[in-house]
């Protein structure tokens, strides 16, 4: 049995309004295993984007347990939390939400420099994680001079630069066209299948949950089911290393 | 120093927005700069060491009026007394009304021992004071006031008052170089020349300035010469030197409380534009923020790099400020110190720097805490979803 990267028990979400209490997430029980590719789907206020937040660590959940990457995320404070999220988790973001002053280098670098890596093995890495999404030659390239696509292959490189064991995707596709959604997918599918990474995506879009090997159906913040993926698409060869 | 890059880049993001501030923030420390200097260089008027010594009695209702010289019998007779000598304002201009400066008519023997620190008599050759003090057409002259108007020893000197209705022919006899250039912009004649062309002026003068032997018996001076001459025909009034100075200065109205006013004005309004757009450069960054601190950026560290960029605008507009402001109190003092003596030596002093790199400091930090402040605390899923 592989061991966990994701381990929920019992977890709950809930939002005040005043008084109000507004359940978002309800008795949420799951295990994601260390490699595994999960799709969480299901309707808008379904609560799936509340959970990827949660496995992610930038949101606190009302009541369970969290277990992500070997760490109980309730026991960790606010800056604890940063430097866990720093080390275990790339993020990408639908928006790719890239920083703007920066070039595709620089935002690339950006979560290395928290670390206190050299100068020369910073840039080492940020080159192999350029590499691996094939945009070496657009690093000087600022966010404005890039197209969609690459923006969001620069996100990847930057979700990936720091060895991350779990990558959260919230809607990654939702701002692509449909070629430059199914590049950024197989690119994903494969950080999942060569370099190990556990991948967990929020998304409508039944083609991009396809490429997961699970899919989790949230409704009215439970979990509704969890469907394996059969007949998965089959992926070009590429040969990726890790940065 | 990893960040540095980050910090600039970000300040520079709207290039338009924090060139405009900057520009608003240079022109107030100018202002402040500017103004508090004006004050610190009025104030030094008042505060010369050698004014510590010495008091001017002059008459009780204004500085404006004449005294008779008579009462110099009384001054005199004084055992705390060391030296006084009698004054009076000529208005005199050379040439042309534009050509204005500081001249008096003076008593040469006593006006050389009561003023020996401002003339710098020490370094004046003997045989220069000899034809000062010989010649009854002689004047003694500033350095820079000479220069000004390519004067040398033994040049001829036509000086017409107005107020006198009088025009003086006047032999250069001394050039001095004194401590200060405001004590360089003046020129001083025998007091006889005045008296004896000018009716209403025979046995009187404008004022005495009195040296005392030591500065602690000025106030048991001033206050017995005022009494001998109160219920008189002519009362008077004897003040230190630091205070009649100051009393020209009050002639332009209580410039401290003035100038303090404006300072403070100019630095609540500058304050407000600041934080207007550190807020503003913060809230359009909001999602930038909160994605950085999703990728692992603490708290601290984005309110470190927030406020790092509000006091580098801050510090980008005191400097740009500051060196205008030195620019302008140099030509000022070129220009001004032509007009008023005092404005000779206005610069922008090492405490005002001080003041100007203090106030935009703290400027800085209270502008962008607040927002900072907020925006690193702000819960990070909030953040990225304000799109």
């Amino acid at each position: 049995m592989t061991e966990p990267s994701v381990r929920l028990r019992n977890l709950a979400k809930s939002y005040w309004r005043g008084t109000l209490e507004i359940p978002v997430l309800t008795g949420i029980d799951l295990e994601i295993p260390k490699g595994g590719y999960y799709a969480l789907m299901g309707p808008s206020g379904s609560g799936k984007t509340t959970l990827l937040n949660l496995i992610a660590g930038i949101d606190r959940p009302s009541g369970g347990e969290l277990e992500v990457c070997g760490y109980a995320l309730n026991d960790l404070d606010d800056d604890e939390l940063a430097g866990w999220r720093s080390r275990n988790v790339g993020f990408i973001f639908q928006n790719y939400n890239l920083v703007p002053v920066l070039n595709a280098y620089e935002n690339v670098e950006l979560p290395l420099l928290l670390g206190d890596l050299s100068r020369a093995e910073r840039r080492r890495r940020v080159l192999r994680a350029l590499a691996l999404v094939n945009l070496t030659d657009r690093m000087h390239n600022y966010p404005r001079q890039l197209s969609g696509g690459q923006e969001q292959r620069v996100a990847i490189a930057r979700a990936i630069v720091h060895d991350p064991e779990l990558i959260v995707a919230d809607e990654p596709t939702g701002a692509l066209d449909a070629k430059n959604a199914e590049e950024a997918l197989i690119l994903l599918e494969h950080l999942n299948q060569e370099l190990g990474k556990t991948i967990v995506l929020v998304t409508h879009d039944p083609k991009a949950a396809s490429h997961a090997r699970f899919q989790i159906h949230l409704e009215k913040g439970v979990l509704d089911r969890t469907v394996e993926v059969h007949d998965r698409p089959v992926l070009p060869r590429i040969i990726l290393e890790a940065p | 120093m990893k960040f540095i890059s980050l910090v600039l880049r970000s300040l520079f993001r709207n290039t338009r927005r924090t060139v405009l501030t900057v520009l608003s923030l240079a022109v107030s420390v100018f202002l402040i700069a500017l103004l508090q200097s004006l004050l610190g260089t009025m104030d030094s008027l008042t505060t010369s060491t050698a004014s510590g010594t010495r008091f001017v009695v002059q008459d009780k209702a204004s500085f404006t009026n004449t005294i008779p010289l008579a009462y110099s019998n009384f001054i005199r007779q004084q055992p705390e007394v060391e030296a006084f000598t009698a004054f009076q304002w000529f208005g005199g201009e050379y040439k042309d009304p534009k050509n204005f400066f500081a001249n008096f008519a003076v008593d040469p023997e006593t006006y050389l021992q009561v003023y020996r620190e401002e003339a710098n008599l020490a370094s004046i050759p003997p045989v220069q004071v000899k034809d000062f003090l010989r010649d009854g057409n002689g004047c003694i002259v500033g350095r820079t006031l000479a220069d000004k108007f390519g004067w040398k020893v033994g040049d001829v000197v036509p000086l017409k008052s107005p107020i006198f209705n009088l025009t003086l022919r006047l032999n250069i006899r001394i050039i001095f170089t004194g401590k200060r250039n405001s004590d360089e912009m003046f020129l001083a004649f025998h007091i006889k020349q005045l008296q004896e062309a000018v009716p209403w002026m025979k046995g009187r003068a404008g004022a005495f300035t009195v040296r005392a032997r030591n500065p602690i018996d000025i106030p048991r001076l001033c206050e017995r010469i005022d009494s001998h001459f109160a219920n008189s025909a002519q009362e008077t009034l004897s003040i230190t030197e630091n205070a009649f100075n100051l009393n020209m200065m009050k002639m332009l109205g209580d410039y401290s409380t003035m100038v303090h006013s404006i300072s403070a004005a100019v630095l609540v309004a500058i304050l407000i534009v600041t934080a207007n757009t550190m807020a503003m450069a913060i809230r359009e960054r909001t999602t930038q923020i909160s994605t950085m601190r999703a990728l692992g950026f603490r708290s601290g560290q984005i309110l470190s790099l927030l406020m790092a960029e509000g006091l580098l605008l801050s510090l980008l507009g005191s400097g740009l400020g500051i060196f205008m402001a030195m620019a302008a109190a140099s030509a000022a003092a070129k220009v001004g110190g032509e007009i008023l003596p005092w404005m000779a030596d206005f610069i922008i002093t090492p405490e005002t720097l001080f003041l100007c790199m203090l106030l935009t400091l703290g400027l800085g930090l209270l502008s962008t805490f607040v927002p900072a402040y907020r925006a690193s605390r702000r819960p990070i899923t909030e953040g990225l979803r304000s799109l």
